[in-house]
Protein backbone atom coordinates (compact mmCIF):
# COMPACT_ATOMS: atom_id res chain seq x y z
CA UNK A 1 0.00 0.00 0.00
CA UNK A 2 1.98 3.19 -1.20
CA UNK A 3 0.62 6.18 1.13
CA UNK A 4 1.35 8.72 -1.85
CA UNK A 5 -1.54 10.81 -0.10
CA UNK A 6 1.12 11.82 2.73
CA UNK A 7 4.25 11.25 1.19
CA UNK A 8 5.50 7.51 1.94
CA UNK A 9 6.50 5.77 4.91
CA UNK A 10 8.59 7.64 6.82
CA UNK A 11 5.70 9.56 8.18
CA UNK A 12 4.45 6.71 10.39
CA UNK A 13 6.90 6.31 13.23
CA UNK A 14 5.78 4.87 15.97
CA UNK A 15 6.25 5.29 19.77
CA UNK A 16 8.28 1.90 20.70
CA UNK A 17 7.18 1.13 24.24
CA UNK A 18 4.01 -1.09 23.91
CA UNK A 19 4.16 -4.65 22.13
CA UNK A 20 4.25 -4.26 18.89
CA UNK A 21 1.37 -5.70 17.62
CA UNK A 22 2.04 -4.73 13.98
CA UNK A 23 4.89 -7.06 13.95
CA UNK A 24 3.41 -9.60 15.73
CA UNK A 25 0.81 -9.95 13.35
CA UNK A 26 3.38 -9.62 10.22
CA UNK A 27 5.15 -13.09 12.44
CA UNK A 28 1.31 -14.41 12.33
CA UNK A 29 2.24 -14.73 15.81
CA UNK A 30 -0.69 -17.20 17.95
CA UNK A 31 -3.30 -14.58 19.01
CA UNK A 32 -2.06 -11.90 17.40
CA UNK A 33 -4.57 -10.68 15.22
CA UNK A 34 -7.05 -10.91 17.77
CA UNK A 35 -5.16 -9.13 20.29
CA UNK A 36 -5.40 -6.27 17.44
CA UNK A 37 -9.06 -6.50 16.92
CA UNK A 38 -9.65 -6.54 20.39
CA UNK A 39 -7.30 -3.84 21.09
CA UNK A 40 -8.41 -1.30 18.42
CA UNK A 41 -11.88 -2.54 17.08
CA UNK A 42 -14.10 -0.22 20.15
CA UNK A 43 -12.00 3.07 19.05
CA UNK A 44 -12.53 2.35 15.45
CA UNK A 45 -16.34 1.56 15.76
CA UNK A 46 -16.73 4.92 18.08
CA UNK A 47 -14.80 6.63 15.30
CA UNK A 48 -16.57 5.31 12.40
CA UNK A 49 -19.64 5.63 13.98
CA UNK A 50 -18.81 9.38 14.65
CA UNK A 51 -18.14 10.13 11.11
CA UNK A 52 -21.45 7.94 9.28
CA UNK A 53 -23.91 8.11 12.14
CA UNK A 54 -24.69 4.68 11.35
CA UNK A 55 -24.26 1.82 13.10
CA UNK A 56 -24.69 -0.92 10.67
CA UNK A 57 -22.13 0.88 8.03
CA UNK A 58 -19.53 1.06 11.49
CA UNK A 59 -19.51 -2.16 11.82
CA UNK A 60 -19.07 -2.94 8.58
CA UNK A 61 -16.29 -0.47 7.94
CA UNK A 62 -14.55 -1.97 11.31
CA UNK A 63 -14.22 -5.39 9.85
CA UNK A 64 -13.17 -4.27 6.30
CA UNK A 65 -10.54 -2.15 8.04
CA UNK A 66 -9.35 -5.41 10.27
CA UNK A 67 -9.04 -7.42 6.89
CA UNK A 68 -7.12 -4.63 4.89
CA UNK A 69 -5.27 -4.30 7.98
CA UNK A 70 -4.29 -8.06 8.58
CA UNK A 71 -3.81 -8.16 4.56
CA UNK A 72 -0.99 -5.36 4.82
CA UNK A 73 0.59 -6.05 7.53
CA UNK A 74 1.55 -9.74 6.83
CA UNK A 75 1.73 -9.76 2.53
CA UNK A 76 2.69 -6.02 1.90
CA UNK A 77 4.42 -4.73 4.95
CA UNK A 78 8.25 -6.34 5.51
CA UNK A 79 9.19 -6.48 9.02
CA UNK A 80 11.23 -3.73 9.86
CA UNK A 81 8.29 -1.41 7.46
CA UNK A 82 6.09 -2.88 10.48
CA UNK A 83 7.92 -2.16 13.11
CA UNK A 84 8.67 1.31 12.50
CA UNK A 85 4.55 1.43 11.52
CA UNK A 86 2.94 4.20 13.92
CA UNK A 87 -0.03 1.56 14.37
CA UNK A 88 -2.93 3.63 15.98
CA UNK A 89 -3.12 6.49 13.16
CA UNK A 90 -2.30 4.04 10.42
CA UNK A 91 -5.82 2.46 11.42
CA UNK A 92 -7.30 5.24 12.11
CA UNK A 93 -6.43 6.47 8.71
CA UNK A 94 -7.32 3.36 7.08
CA UNK A 95 -10.81 3.69 9.02
CA UNK A 96 -11.41 7.03 7.71
CA UNK A 97 -10.80 6.44 4.10
CA UNK A 98 -13.42 3.72 3.98
CA UNK A 99 -15.68 5.50 5.96
CA UNK A 100 -15.80 8.31 3.62
CA UNK A 101 -15.65 5.93 0.87
CA UNK A 102 -18.56 4.67 2.01
CA UNK A 103 -20.40 7.87 2.75
CA UNK A 104 -19.47 8.79 -1.35
CA UNK A 105 -20.68 5.99 -2.41
CA UNK A 106 -24.01 6.40 -0.23
CA UNK A 107 -24.23 9.95 -2.42
CA UNK A 108 -28.18 9.66 -1.74
CA UNK A 109 -28.12 8.87 1.97
CA UNK A 110 -25.43 11.81 2.59
CA UNK A 111 -26.09 14.07 5.76
CA UNK A 112 -28.29 11.15 6.34
CA UNK A 113 -30.14 10.76 9.38
CA UNK A 114 -29.33 14.40 10.49
CA UNK A 115 -31.04 13.69 13.99
CA UNK A 116 -32.89 16.84 14.63
CA UNK A 117 -32.34 18.12 17.99
CA UNK A 118 -34.98 19.51 19.26
CA UNK A 119 -35.34 17.85 22.55
CA UNK A 120 -37.85 20.40 25.05
CA UNK A 121 -36.72 20.17 28.14
CA UNK A 122 -33.31 20.82 28.52
CA UNK A 123 -31.10 21.11 31.97
CA UNK A 124 -27.36 22.12 32.56
CA UNK A 125 -24.80 20.11 30.99
CA UNK A 126 -21.58 19.68 33.08
CA UNK A 127 -20.58 19.85 36.45
CA UNK A 128 -23.26 16.88 37.70
CA UNK A 129 -21.92 14.20 39.24
CA UNK A 130 -25.55 12.28 39.20
CA UNK A 131 -25.02 9.30 36.90
CA UNK A 132 -28.41 9.19 35.31
CA UNK A 133 -27.50 13.65 34.75
CA UNK A 134 -24.60 12.30 33.08
CA UNK A 135 -26.35 9.97 30.56
CA UNK A 136 -28.54 12.58 30.04
CA UNK A 137 -25.62 15.29 28.99
CA UNK A 138 -24.24 11.97 26.65
CA UNK A 139 -27.57 12.05 25.29
CA UNK A 140 -27.56 15.60 24.84
CA UNK A 141 -24.25 15.54 23.11
CA UNK A 142 -24.71 12.77 21.00
CA UNK A 143 -27.68 14.90 18.89
CA UNK A 144 -25.66 17.61 19.29
CA UNK A 145 -22.96 16.05 17.33
CA UNK A 146 -25.22 14.53 14.68
CA UNK A 147 -25.64 18.38 13.38
CA UNK A 148 -21.85 19.12 13.08
CA UNK A 149 -20.30 18.63 9.66
CA UNK A 150 -18.41 15.67 9.13
CA UNK A 151 -15.09 17.16 10.12
CA UNK A 152 -15.63 18.37 13.17
CA UNK A 153 -17.55 15.34 14.38
CA UNK A 154 -14.24 13.29 13.52
CA UNK A 155 -11.89 16.19 15.10
CA UNK A 156 -13.83 16.05 18.29
CA UNK A 157 -13.66 12.00 18.43
CA UNK A 158 -10.15 12.08 18.17
CA UNK A 159 -9.24 14.10 20.48
CA UNK A 160 -11.40 14.09 23.21
CA UNK A 161 -12.99 10.38 23.03
CA UNK A 162 -9.04 8.88 21.89
CA UNK A 163 -6.96 11.53 23.50
CA UNK A 164 -4.90 11.17 20.38
CA UNK A 165 -2.21 14.17 20.28
CA UNK A 166 -2.19 16.69 17.37
CA UNK A 167 1.34 14.81 15.82
CA UNK A 168 -1.49 11.51 15.28
CA UNK A 169 -4.70 13.09 14.35
CA UNK A 170 -2.45 15.12 11.71
CA UNK A 171 -1.19 11.95 10.42
CA UNK A 172 -4.89 10.73 10.79
CA UNK A 173 -6.64 12.78 8.56
CA UNK A 174 -3.86 14.04 6.78
CA UNK A 175 -3.05 18.18 7.91
CA UNK A 176 -0.79 19.47 9.45
CA UNK A 177 -0.43 20.24 13.33
CA UNK A 178 -0.48 23.81 13.17
CA UNK A 179 -4.20 23.86 10.54
CA UNK A 180 -5.61 21.31 13.12
CA UNK A 181 -5.43 23.14 16.42
CA UNK A 182 -7.39 25.95 14.33
CA UNK A 183 -9.96 23.37 13.35
CA UNK A 184 -10.36 21.72 16.01
CA UNK A 185 -10.79 24.73 18.29
CA UNK A 186 -13.44 25.33 15.06
CA UNK A 187 -14.91 22.19 15.76
CA UNK A 188 -15.28 23.03 19.47
CA UNK A 189 -17.01 26.19 18.58
CA UNK A 190 -19.58 24.74 16.64
CA UNK A 191 -20.49 21.76 18.93
CA UNK A 192 -20.66 24.62 21.32
CA UNK A 193 -23.16 26.60 19.19
CA UNK A 194 -25.37 23.63 18.94
CA UNK A 195 -25.78 22.88 22.29
CA UNK A 196 -26.13 27.11 23.28
CA UNK A 197 -29.10 26.88 20.46
CA UNK A 198 -31.24 25.26 22.61
CA UNK A 199 -29.81 27.09 25.83
CA UNK A 200 -27.25 25.09 27.53
CA UNK A 201 -23.74 26.86 28.43
CA UNK A 202 -21.17 24.93 29.12
CA UNK A 203 -16.91 25.30 28.53
CA UNK A 204 -15.93 23.60 25.31
CA UNK B 1 1.75 31.84 34.13
CA UNK B 2 -0.99 33.42 32.92
CA UNK B 3 -4.64 32.14 32.98
CA UNK B 4 -4.64 32.60 29.09
CA UNK B 5 -2.65 29.76 28.58
CA UNK B 6 -3.70 27.29 30.89
CA UNK B 7 -6.57 25.70 28.78
CA UNK B 8 -4.29 25.17 26.01
CA UNK B 9 -2.04 23.45 28.29
CA UNK B 10 -4.55 21.26 30.26
CA UNK B 11 -5.82 20.43 26.85
CA UNK B 12 -1.94 19.42 25.37
CA UNK B 13 -1.46 17.32 28.99
CA UNK B 14 -4.79 15.16 29.01
CA UNK B 15 -2.90 13.68 25.68
CA UNK B 16 0.37 13.81 27.17
CA UNK B 17 1.76 16.05 24.97
CA UNK B 18 2.74 18.82 27.86
CA UNK B 19 6.55 18.70 28.04
CA UNK B 20 7.13 17.15 31.58
CA UNK B 21 9.17 20.20 33.12
CA UNK B 22 5.92 22.44 32.40
CA UNK B 23 4.09 20.25 34.68
CA UNK B 24 4.92 22.16 37.63
CA UNK B 25 4.43 25.41 36.86
CA UNK B 26 0.69 24.41 35.80
CA UNK B 27 -0.04 22.43 39.24
CA UNK B 28 1.57 25.25 40.53
CA UNK B 29 -1.00 28.25 39.10
CA UNK B 30 -4.13 25.44 39.63
CA UNK B 31 -3.24 25.59 42.90
CA UNK B 32 -3.67 29.34 43.61
CA UNK B 33 -6.28 29.78 40.54
CA UNK B 34 -9.88 29.29 41.34
CA UNK B 35 -11.34 30.16 38.29
CA UNK B 36 -8.50 28.01 36.21
CA UNK B 37 -9.45 25.63 38.52
CA UNK B 38 -13.11 25.18 37.32
CA UNK B 39 -12.03 25.30 33.55
CA UNK B 40 -9.87 22.41 34.06
CA UNK B 41 -13.09 20.21 35.33
CA UNK B 42 -14.74 21.58 32.70
CA UNK B 43 -12.72 20.47 30.29
CA UNK B 44 -12.24 17.09 32.35
CA UNK B 45 -16.03 16.67 32.43
CA UNK B 46 -16.68 17.84 28.69
CA UNK B 47 -13.76 15.07 27.86
CA UNK B 48 -15.95 12.27 29.46
CA UNK B 49 -18.88 13.06 28.45
CA UNK B 50 -17.64 13.12 25.04
CA UNK B 51 -16.03 9.45 25.76
CA UNK B 52 -19.20 8.26 26.81
CA UNK B 53 -20.26 8.76 23.87
CA UNK B 54 -17.53 5.63 22.76
CA UNK B 55 -19.63 2.88 22.05
CA UNK B 56 -19.02 -0.87 21.35
CA UNK B 57 -19.96 -2.13 17.63
CA UNK B 58 -22.95 -4.83 18.22
CA UNK B 59 -21.51 -7.86 17.05
CA UNK B 60 -17.92 -7.84 17.51
CA UNK B 61 -16.38 -8.20 14.10
CA UNK B 62 -13.48 -10.74 15.83
CA UNK B 63 -14.00 -14.14 14.69
CA UNK B 64 -15.76 -13.10 10.98
CA UNK B 65 -11.99 -11.14 10.70
CA UNK B 66 -9.87 -14.22 11.81
CA UNK B 67 -11.88 -16.73 9.93
CA UNK B 68 -10.93 -15.14 6.64
CA UNK B 69 -7.27 -14.43 7.57
CA UNK B 70 -6.28 -17.93 8.33
CA UNK B 71 -5.91 -21.18 6.56
CA UNK B 72 -6.75 -24.42 6.88
CA UNK B 73 -4.33 -27.98 7.38
CA UNK B 74 -4.90 -31.29 7.51
CA UNK B 75 -2.71 -34.05 8.03
CA UNK B 76 -3.15 -37.21 5.47
CA UNK B 77 -1.32 -40.61 5.33
CA UNK B 78 -1.34 -42.07 2.59
CA UNK B 79 1.36 -45.32 1.92
CA UNK B 80 2.64 -44.98 4.87
CA UNK B 81 3.82 -41.32 4.36
CA UNK B 82 2.68 -38.51 6.51
CA UNK B 83 1.98 -35.12 4.92
CA UNK B 84 1.27 -32.00 5.79
CA UNK B 85 -2.02 -30.22 3.70
CA UNK B 86 -3.14 -26.52 3.86
CA UNK B 87 -6.13 -25.65 2.02
CA UNK B 88 -8.56 -22.92 1.51
CA UNK B 89 -11.98 -23.28 -0.29
CA UNK B 90 -10.36 -22.89 -3.77
CA UNK B 91 -8.11 -25.63 -3.42
CA UNK B 92 -4.60 -27.06 -1.96
CA UNK B 93 -2.42 -24.17 -1.10
CA UNK B 94 0.70 -26.07 0.39
CA UNK B 95 1.87 -29.93 1.01
CA UNK B 96 4.88 -30.67 3.30
CA UNK B 97 6.19 -33.92 3.70
CA UNK B 98 8.00 -35.10 7.09
CA UNK B 99 8.37 -32.06 9.68
CA UNK B 100 6.20 -31.12 12.62
CA UNK B 101 3.52 -28.64 12.37
CA UNK B 102 5.64 -25.78 13.58
CA UNK B 103 7.81 -26.41 10.82
CA UNK B 104 4.73 -25.95 8.58
CA UNK B 105 3.27 -22.78 10.56
CA UNK B 106 6.84 -21.51 10.18
CA UNK B 107 6.97 -21.76 6.37
CA UNK B 108 3.29 -21.20 5.67
CA UNK B 109 3.89 -18.07 7.54
CA UNK B 110 7.23 -16.64 5.76
CA UNK B 111 5.63 -17.65 2.25
CA UNK B 112 1.99 -16.70 2.48
CA UNK B 113 2.06 -14.39 5.67
CA UNK B 114 -0.99 -16.44 7.12
CA UNK B 115 -1.74 -18.68 10.10
CA UNK B 116 -3.35 -22.16 9.75
CA UNK B 117 -6.08 -24.09 11.52
CA UNK B 118 -6.76 -27.29 11.61
CA UNK B 119 -10.21 -28.28 9.83
CA UNK B 120 -11.09 -31.61 7.85
CA UNK B 121 -10.12 -32.07 4.52
CA UNK B 122 -12.98 -32.01 1.50
CA UNK B 123 -12.96 -35.14 0.04
CA UNK B 124 -12.15 -33.81 -2.92
CA UNK B 125 -9.07 -32.66 -2.16
CA UNK B 126 -8.29 -35.97 -0.49
CA UNK B 127 -8.96 -38.10 -3.43
CA UNK B 128 -6.44 -36.03 -5.57
CA UNK B 129 -3.53 -36.07 -2.79
CA UNK B 130 -4.10 -40.28 -2.64
CA UNK B 131 -4.16 -40.04 -6.40
CA UNK B 132 -1.27 -38.19 -6.62
CA UNK B 133 0.97 -39.66 -3.92
CA UNK B 134 -0.36 -43.40 -5.01
CA UNK B 135 1.35 -43.04 -8.79
CA UNK B 136 -2.24 -42.07 -10.42
CA UNK B 137 -1.61 -39.05 -11.00
CA UNK B 138 -4.00 -35.65 -11.17
CA UNK B 139 -5.59 -34.65 -13.98
CA UNK B 140 -6.80 -31.42 -12.97
CA UNK B 141 -5.30 -30.62 -10.07
CA UNK B 142 -7.39 -28.34 -7.31
CA UNK B 143 -4.63 -25.52 -6.72
CA UNK B 144 -4.93 -22.00 -5.19
CA UNK B 145 -2.52 -20.51 -6.97
CA UNK B 146 -2.99 -17.76 -4.79
CA UNK B 147 -1.15 -14.31 -5.51
CA UNK B 148 2.70 -14.82 -4.77
CA UNK B 149 3.89 -16.36 -7.34
CA UNK B 150 5.01 -14.48 -10.33
CA UNK B 151 3.95 -14.75 -14.23
CA UNK B 152 6.71 -17.32 -15.16
CA UNK B 153 6.40 -19.52 -11.76
CA UNK B 154 2.76 -19.36 -12.28
CA UNK B 155 3.47 -20.53 -16.22
CA UNK B 156 5.83 -22.98 -14.87
CA UNK B 157 3.98 -25.10 -12.44
CA UNK B 158 0.71 -24.93 -14.84
CA UNK B 159 3.18 -26.59 -17.79
CA UNK B 160 4.16 -29.29 -15.10
CA UNK B 161 0.51 -29.86 -15.11
CA UNK B 162 0.41 -31.02 -18.40
CA UNK B 163 3.55 -33.72 -18.72
CA UNK B 164 1.59 -36.79 -18.75
CA UNK B 165 1.77 -39.19 -15.94
CA UNK B 166 4.27 -41.68 -16.49
CA UNK B 167 6.50 -39.85 -18.74
CA UNK B 168 9.03 -37.61 -17.97
CA UNK B 169 10.42 -34.27 -19.51
CA UNK B 170 13.65 -32.18 -19.13
CA UNK B 171 14.11 -28.75 -17.09
CA UNK B 172 14.56 -26.64 -20.91
CA UNK B 173 11.86 -28.65 -22.50
CA UNK B 174 9.82 -27.00 -19.45
CA UNK B 175 10.95 -23.68 -19.87
CA UNK B 176 10.82 -23.72 -23.73
CA UNK B 177 6.78 -24.71 -23.08
CA UNK B 178 5.99 -22.59 -20.78
CA UNK B 179 7.35 -19.98 -23.22
CA UNK B 180 10.35 -19.04 -21.32
CA UNK B 181 13.09 -20.91 -23.26
CA UNK B 182 15.70 -19.18 -21.86
CA UNK B 183 14.87 -19.58 -17.69
CA UNK B 184 15.90 -23.46 -17.50
CA UNK B 185 17.94 -23.24 -14.88
CA UNK B 186 14.69 -21.19 -13.05
CA UNK B 187 12.78 -24.24 -13.85
CA UNK B 188 14.82 -26.17 -11.76
CA UNK B 189 14.70 -23.54 -8.78
CA UNK B 190 10.47 -23.11 -8.81
CA UNK B 191 9.97 -26.74 -9.17
CA UNK B 192 12.42 -26.59 -5.77
CA UNK B 193 10.28 -24.50 -4.38
CA UNK B 194 7.24 -25.70 -5.34
CA UNK B 195 4.43 -25.25 -3.04
CA UNK B 196 2.20 -28.42 -3.99
CA UNK B 197 4.56 -31.39 -4.95
CA UNK B 198 3.03 -34.10 -5.69
CA UNK B 199 0.25 -32.64 -7.25
CA UNK B 200 1.97 -30.60 -9.26
CA UNK B 201 4.22 -33.32 -10.86
CA UNK B 202 7.67 -31.19 -10.03
CA UNK B 203 9.12 -34.91 -9.85
CA UNK B 204 8.42 -35.71 -13.07
CA UNK B 205 10.96 -33.03 -14.55
CA UNK B 206 14.23 -34.59 -15.47
CA UNK B 207 17.84 -33.69 -16.43
CA UNK B 208 18.66 -33.03 -20.04
CA UNK B 209 21.82 -35.11 -19.49
CA UNK B 210 19.93 -37.99 -18.34
CA UNK B 211 19.20 -39.73 -15.09
CA UNK B 212 16.73 -38.74 -12.56
CA UNK B 213 18.52 -35.62 -11.02
CA UNK B 214 17.51 -33.59 -8.08
CA UNK B 215 14.30 -33.81 -5.55
CA UNK B 216 13.19 -31.61 -2.73
CA UNK B 217 12.55 -35.00 -1.00
CA UNK B 218 15.03 -36.29 -2.29
CA UNK B 219 15.79 -38.31 -5.37
CA UNK B 220 15.39 -41.69 -3.95
CA UNK B 221 11.70 -40.22 -3.64
CA UNK B 222 11.69 -39.09 -6.87
CA UNK B 223 12.49 -42.16 -8.07
CA UNK B 224 9.84 -44.09 -6.41
CA UNK B 225 7.19 -41.88 -7.27
CA UNK B 226 7.86 -42.43 -11.40
CA UNK B 227 8.17 -45.61 -10.59
CA UNK B 228 4.71 -46.03 -9.13
CA UNK B 229 3.45 -43.98 -12.13
CA UNK B 230 4.87 -46.59 -14.21
CA UNK B 231 8.17 -44.89 -15.41
CA UNK B 232 10.92 -47.61 -15.98
CA UNK B 233 13.61 -46.27 -14.27
CA UNK B 234 16.28 -48.27 -14.41
CA UNK B 235 15.68 -48.32 -18.23
CA UNK B 236 16.57 -44.64 -18.28
CA UNK B 237 19.31 -44.75 -16.25
CA UNK B 238 20.67 -47.46 -18.85
CA UNK B 239 19.73 -44.95 -21.72
CA UNK B 240 21.21 -42.42 -19.99
CA UNK B 241 24.80 -44.02 -19.68
CA UNK B 242 24.84 -44.46 -23.15
CA UNK B 243 23.96 -41.52 -24.00
CA UNK B 244 20.86 -41.70 -25.66
CA UNK B 245 18.43 -38.80 -25.14
CA UNK B 246 15.76 -39.71 -28.00
CA UNK B 247 14.18 -42.91 -29.55
CA UNK B 248 12.99 -42.82 -33.38
CA UNK B 249 11.05 -45.20 -34.97
CA UNK B 250 12.43 -46.36 -38.28
CA UNK B 251 8.92 -46.58 -39.74
CA UNK B 252 7.58 -43.29 -38.97
CA UNK B 253 10.68 -41.52 -38.99
CA UNK B 254 9.68 -40.04 -35.92
CA UNK B 255 11.60 -39.43 -32.68
CA UNK B 256 10.45 -38.90 -29.31
CA UNK B 257 11.06 -38.42 -25.72
CA UNK B 258 12.54 -42.37 -24.04
CA UNK B 259 9.09 -42.05 -21.97
CA UNK B 260 7.01 -40.92 -24.38
CA UNK B 261 3.76 -42.72 -25.10
CA UNK B 262 4.56 -43.52 -28.42
CA UNK B 263 8.03 -44.32 -28.08
CA UNK B 264 7.16 -47.11 -25.85
CA UNK B 265 5.26 -48.94 -27.74
CA UNK B 266 7.85 -49.09 -30.45
CA UNK B 267 8.74 -52.56 -31.53
CA UNK B 268 12.13 -53.44 -30.18
CA UNK B 269 13.48 -53.94 -33.86
CA UNK B 270 12.77 -50.41 -35.48
CA UNK B 271 13.90 -48.06 -32.35
CA UNK B 272 16.50 -46.04 -32.81
CA UNK B 273 18.65 -44.01 -30.29
CA UNK B 274 19.98 -40.50 -31.15
CA UNK B 275 22.19 -38.43 -28.97
CA UNK B 276 20.90 -35.40 -29.74
CA UNK B 277 18.62 -33.24 -32.32
CA UNK B 278 20.89 -32.91 -35.19
CA UNK B 279 22.07 -36.65 -35.62
CA UNK B 280 17.97 -37.41 -35.79
CA UNK B 281 16.94 -34.59 -38.24
CA UNK B 282 19.72 -35.23 -40.66
CA UNK B 283 18.55 -38.89 -40.92
CA UNK B 284 15.37 -37.38 -41.58
CA UNK B 285 13.57 -37.75 -38.19
CA UNK B 286 11.07 -35.64 -37.35
CA UNK B 287 9.75 -34.72 -33.49
CA UNK B 288 6.90 -36.30 -32.13
CA UNK B 289 4.05 -33.73 -31.86
CA UNK B 290 3.01 -35.22 -28.81
CA UNK B 291 5.71 -34.75 -26.71
CA UNK B 292 7.74 -32.83 -28.74
CA UNK B 293 11.31 -33.38 -27.45
CA UNK B 294 13.06 -30.50 -29.06
CA UNK B 295 12.78 -27.89 -27.05
CA UNK B 296 14.54 -25.77 -30.35
CA UNK B 297 13.34 -23.73 -32.58
CA UNK B 298 14.04 -26.36 -35.41
CA UNK B 299 11.42 -28.63 -34.09
CA UNK B 300 9.15 -26.21 -36.34
CA UNK B 301 10.33 -26.66 -39.15
CA UNK B 302 9.21 -30.18 -40.24
CA UNK B 303 5.84 -29.23 -39.11
CA UNK B 304 4.23 -28.59 -42.99
CA UNK B 305 5.22 -32.11 -44.22
CA UNK B 306 4.67 -33.92 -40.81
CA UNK B 307 1.94 -36.48 -40.33
CA UNK B 308 0.05 -36.79 -36.62
CA UNK B 309 1.27 -39.37 -35.04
Amino acid sequence: MKNSWIGGEAVWRSEPAEENLAVAVHRCEAGALERLIDRYEGALYSYAYGILQNAFDAQEVVQDAMLRAHRALTRQYDEPRCAELALRPWLFRMTRNLCLNKRRSKTRALEQPLETFDDGRLGPFVRQSDDAERKEDAELLRRAMGVLPVEARELIVLRFMEEMSYADIAKTVGTTESSLRGKVFRSLKLLRDALEKKGVTHAV
Amino acid sequence: MRCRSVLTRIDAMRTGELPAEEHAPLHEHLGSCPSCNESVSDVEAFAQTVRSLAAAPPRSCRDSVSGKCKDSYATVTERGETVWVVFTDRGLRMIHRGGTLDDVRERYARRHGREIVERPLPERLRKQLAAALGGEGVDNPQVDWGEEESGIERDVLKTLTRIPRGEVRTYSWVAQQAGHPGAVRAVGTICARNNVPFVVPCHRVVPATGGIGNYAFGSALKRELLRREGVDVDALDALARKGVRFIGSKTTKIVCFPTCRDARRIAEANRVPFGDAESAEKKGFRPCKRCQPFATPTSSRSRSSARPH
